[in-house]
């Protein structure tokens, strides 16, 4: 690790609470602010507006004198030591009083022209409270006053209160909000990653077995489309490239065979002796890897044709027939057992004939000489080849099909392609090889192909050779 | 006996064409189909060899164009392993017989000698292999040169053998050539033939033998030392 945090989730989800931290913190120290200020301007609204009722009960007596009317229900809300007020006129002498107290202690903050004047009270009157309030000029029937109106500093506890609450209530939601908006935002980054991980997927099968896979692009997001694509377009060019290499090899291959038709029958015309027969069996040797190589390019390039209805017997016959020779010329021998009724499955004979050849070859190769190679074809469309000689150990038994693979061991007398192109065979029939140890001793290969269930009254000939 | 090879690769029908010679025939080489029909339409050959892969035309074209000729000789072709479908092909269009090339040059020999020898065919009427040879017309087989008395079956178990050496020889086709249609093989009556004859051989200091390849069918080749 680099000490920096590679987690794209966690380090967006890291920094979304912090967001979320400050961006509250914020949000509901300005909202407090906000509201005990819209609280205190509530309470001088609510003076004023007071003021100004007061003044609008001002009255001018017959004698000219201004007087307060106040009617009772009005003069009911200041019985109560909860609001005092004081009204005198232009001159200050006083003419209503909630109480005197109040009436003395009002004419301590004059009403200035205009703005109303802001005063406070505290451990004032008879239950020694604090109390607010202004006074103000203001006009009446009776002139120009100045109204002073105080109030408690507790009547406006509820404004305060409710305030206190709804941003307590408000407080509460934050959490569960950030809580569902980071879940969102893992949630959505998750979904958004589900493309990139389906590519990551199909990414681990691409190789030289799977060139032609690409990426999926679909649903990845715009701002990974471009990788994405660039990834592969440079597959794109891999694949070329791949493809002109197994071109070449195929080319090659081809190119070889007329001059190894001439060396092979230039030897026949040599008199026979130790060093021409040595010859002679390299030559053998080359050109069935020449063909080999010819048959691994073809599998490459053609796609098979596999659903032909073909009888497993007769093709089995005609290879173990057609290698005998070569099995007696080693000193070894081969037999078919088994069914001798048509298994029919759904299949390619050549390409059959040929994935059995080279699992008879390798068989011939490691059997000992004095052995008997035993193909067996089988009623539920097996063909297995069991040989004599040291099996197959347990952890190479998968990867002996795999054409990329290189065992440690040698292979004998070949290049190691002949298990490979039974492999891809096999592959392109859908079917399956395996290999384990024989009954008594050796490797058993069995190919399992899939039955054909219908057989057609007409079947195609499985049989390759004129009169074999 | 007069031979045709149809074959574009120079250089390898100049060594088939020298080893053809040398097992006594006369030999024409044709490099294209175009001059290989030409040839077929005027010189009546007693076997051909075909190559499949020519320049001009695909080799089937010149089988086809010779049985559309009416020329019924024995013709072998020559093709790549990975051209198997082309093999079903040229049988399929009337070739005799056919051999994947690369090929062992004695293999090409006793396979023309061996379509001659069909009936119909030109060759003479012995067959030889090995220390073996059988007179065809008086059914006797001389090992070395010990006559070998055998009985009907047993002689045409050898013959098949001899027909075919070197290649494996069917259980079915042996049937085929024993019984006839309206005969009913018995199962066990094969092995008993090659068992004899076997014995024979052996009695006879042959130089064969018959290898039984079980499931499939027999093979007439060197016996082991």
């Amino acid at each position: 690790m680099t000490g920096r945090i590679r987690s794209l989730q966690l380090r967006l989800t890291l920094e979304l609470t912090a967001l979320f931290v400050i961006s509250s913190a914020l949000a509901l120290g300005g909202l407090i602010y906000n509201a005990s200020l819209t609280a205190d301007s509530l309470a001088d609204r609510d003076l004023g507006l007071r003021a100004e009722d007061l003044a609008a009960h001002v009255v001018r007596e017959d004698g000219g004198a201004p007087r307060l009317d106040l009617p009772p229900g009005l003069m009911q809300a200041y019985t109560t030591a909860n609001a005092v007020f004081a009204v005198r006129d232009k001159e200050g002498r006083l003419i209503a009083a909630s109480t005197p107290e109040f009436g003395s202690a009002s004419a301590r903050w004059p009403a200035g022209d205009g703005d109303p004047t802001y005063f406070q009270l505290s451990k004032w009157g008879t239950l020694g409270q604090d109390y607010a309030g202004l006074s103000v000029q203001t006009a009446s029937a009776a002139g120009p006053i100045s109204v002073a109106v105080a109030q408690r500093a507790g009547s406006d506890q509820l404004v305060h209160a409710i305030l206190r609450e709804f941003v307590i209530d408000t407080g509460w939601y934050v959490p569960p909000f950030a809580a569902i908006t980071l879940l969102l935002a893992v949630y959505r980054v998750r979904r958004s990653l589900r493309p990139l991980r389906a590519a990551s997927d199909r990414a681990r099968h691409i190789g030289p077995e799977a060139i032609s896979l690409r990426l999926p692009v679909t649903d990845v997001p715009a701002e990974a489309l471009p990788l994405v694509t660039t990834v592969n377009r440079a597959l794109d060019r891999l694949e070329q490239g791949f493809m002109v290499q197994r071109r070449f090899t195929a080319d090659a291959a081809h190119q070889l065979r007329t001059p190894l038709a001439i060396i092979t029958a230039r030897l026949d015309t040599l008199p026979g002796n130790g060093q021409i027969e040595a010859l002679r069996e390299e030559v053998a040797r080359m050109n069935r890897l020449v063909e080999q190589l010819l048959c691994v390019a073809r599998l490459d390039s053609l796609a098979l044709d596999v659903t032909q209805s073909v009888d497993l017997h007769p093709i089995a016959a005609e290879v173990v027939g057609s290698m005998a020779h070569l099995a007696l010329a080693a000193g070894k021998s081969i037999a078919l057992t088994g069914d001798e009724r048509p298994v029919m499955i759904a299949g390619n004979a050549p390409a059959i004939a040929d994935a059995l050849r080279n699992l008879i070859e390798n068989a011939l190769a490691y059997t000992p000489a004095g052995t008997e190679v035993i193909v067996e074809v089988a009623a539920d469309g097996t063909v297995s080849v069991s040989d004599s000689g040291p099996g197959v150990p347990a952890e190479d038994r998968l990867r002996i099909f795999d054409r990329f693979w290189r065992g440690q061991g040698s292979t004998r007398g070949g290049a190691g392609l002949g298990l490979p192109i039974v492999g891809e065979i096999v592959k392109a029939h859908g079917a399956s090889v395996l290999v384990e140890d024989g009954a008594a001793q050796g490797a058993r290969f069995t190919m399992r192909f899939a039955l054909h269930r219908t057989v057609k009254a007409n079947v195609t000939p499985a049989r390759i050779s004129p009169a074999v | 006996m007069r031979l045709l090879i149809v074959e574009d690769e120079d250089r390898l029908a100049g060594i088939v064409k020298a080893q053809m010679r040398a097992a006594g025939f006369v030999v024409d080489v044709a490099g294209s189909a175009d001059d290989a029909v030409a040839v077929l339409e005027v010189t009546n050959y007693d076997a051909a060899v075909l190559d499949l892969g020519l320049p001009d035309r695909d080799g089937v074209s010149v089988l086809t164009a010779a049985r559309g000729m009416g020329k019924t000789l024995p013709i072998l072709i020559l093709t790549a392993r990975d051209a198997i479908e082309d093999r079903v092909a040229g049988l399929n269009a009337g070739a005799d017989d056919y051999l994947t090339k690369p090929f062992a040059m004695a293999e090409l020999i006793a396979r023309v000698q061996a379509l001659l020898r069909r009936p119909g065919g030109v060759l003479g009427i012995t067959l030889e292999a090995g220390n073996l040879r059988l007179d065809t017309i008086g059914r006797e087989l001389t090992i070395g040169s010990v006559p070998v008395r055998l009985s009907r079956q047993e002689l045409a178990v050898i013959e098949q053998m001899m027909r075919r050496f070197g290649r494996i020889v069917p259980k079915a086709v042996l049937e085929e050539k024993l019984y006839g249609h309206d005969e009913e093989p018995e199962s066990n009556t094969i092995p008993v033939h090659v068992h004899h004859l076997r014995r024979q051989m052996q009695g006879a200091r042959a130089s064969l033998t018959i290898h039984t390849v079980r499931g499939v069918g027999y093979i007439l080749a060197e016996a082991p030392p």
